[in-house]
């Protein structure tokens, strides 16, 4: 194995990602379009590289380990696990390093020139709601991170493969036949997991932010019909703040960046059983 | 004198004025301040958020306080103006969000 290194235009950012695993690197030019490939790069933002695991476990159980600038910041996961572990490895060194932005944990998708931020716990439904709705006329900018400007609090384009887990998979795969799928991930942390492409859409705009429309805090039930209830602008930016990862790094500045998203922005908590449902009502939100 | 407004108002009608460096929104009767002392961003709604508006447009003892909250607040019923306004009071001064003005 060789290692090769492959630069990635991740939103803003540029990643350099060294591995030997040609697999992942074919994986990864399955999920971004080309241009998202340039053949060098003046600067990248993160020096990243995903090797296999050490000694004995190279043949009797294959590892990747994903480190930033050298550093393993989380422990190897099974070789099959490869390429969700970039996914997630690339996810931390932007939360970690990428603080000129204020960061949420949080979708964000965009529709008639307003994002709706949604933040959500783990399986809230967050990143199903997501999929679906960017295969039903919105504009992905991110699955997981938001990324909030600060000169002007605009959301950033963070266009990368959402993240889909367990049963989301084969729903999406019903839901939006035509998008582009990994090879599903066995038996990771959270269960199997899939990358699904982002609309070329949301590709080719991934250069444009936009202003944020509303906050919807979204919660998946079964059986339920879709439904968004407003919610108390105080306690959803208490909320979203819990849910930024640097937000206590911004301090003073974070919060008047929070607060004024919420001045100019709906607040709402969104319960959905249904994607087409789902769809229909953040539509009609999206046109009123 | 209640044990509660001794300990917040040892020497009777202290005036509280909100600590420097506290930002603040306000949306539908609901609050959200951010201290930045403390680094702690706090939600209030109901009687709190009134307090907190309040204090936030000028200084009050909490004699003034229970003045104007009498003439503008309507509490659940049972609740006392006097209690509720010491409480509100003690915890605004425990998040060291307030301090006995100068």
């Amino acid at each position: 194995m060789t290692d090769q290194t492959v630069f990635l235009r991740l939103g803003p950012f540029t990643a350099a990602l060294t591995t030997p695993f040609a697999d992942v690197v074919a994986q990864l030019k399955l999920l971004y379009p080309p241009q998202f490939f340039p053949k060098s790069a003046d600067f990248a933002d993160f020096h990243v590289a995903l090797l296999p695991g050490k000694g004995l476990r190279r043949v009797f159980r294959p590892q990747a380990r994903f480190l930033i600038d050298g550093h393993a910041h989380f422990k190897p996961l099974p070789r099959s696990q490869a390429l969700p572990l970039v996914e997630w490895g690339l996810n931390y060194a932007i939360a970690g390093l990428a603080h000129q932005y204020l960061i949420v944990h949080a979708a964000a998708i965009e529709k008639n020139g307003r994002v709706a931020i949604l933040p959500g716990a783990p399986g809230a439904g967050k990143s199903t709601l997501t999929a679906g709705l960017i295969y039903r006329g919105w504009r992905l900018l991110s699955d997981e991170l938001a990324l909030i400007r600060r000169s002007d609090g605009q959301i950033v384009p963070l266009a990368r493969p959402v993240n889909l887990k367990n049963e989301s998979i084969a729903l999406m795969q019903r839901f939006a036949p035509s998008a582009v799928f990994s090879a599903p991930a066995h038996d990771t942390a959270k269960g199997t997991v899939a990358l699904m492409r982002a609309p070329e859409d949301s590709l080719v705009k991934v250069g444009q932010a936009a202003p944020s429309g509303w906050i919807i805090f979204p919660q998946w039930r079964k059986g339920e019909p879709a439904r968004l209830t407003p919610f108390s602008k105080p306690a959803g930016l208490v909320e979203l703040g819990h849910n930024a990862m640097n937000y206590s790094l911004h301090e003073a500045q974070g919060f008047e960046l929070l607060a004024d998203i919420f001045a100019g922005s709906g607040c709402y908590r969104f319960t959905y059983g249904d994607l087409n449902e789902a769809a229909s009502a953040m539509n009609a939100l999206a046109a009123a | 004198m209640s044990a509660l407004r001794q300990q917040l108002d040892a020497g009777g009608a202290t005036i509280w004025r909100l600590v420097d460096g506290m930002r603040w929104r306000a949306w539908e009767g609901e609050a959200v301040a951010y201290n930045d002392r403390t680094g702690d961003t706090h939600h209030f709604a109901d009687f709190a958020a009134w307090i907190f508006a309040r204090l936030c447009a000028s200084s009050a003892s909490a004699e003034d306080l229970e003045r104007d909250a009498a003439e503008s607040v309507e509490l659940a019923s049972g609740a006392s103006i006097a209690d509720t306004v010491e409480r509100t009071l003690a915890l605004l001064r425990r998040l060291e969000m307030i301090e006995p003005a100068a």
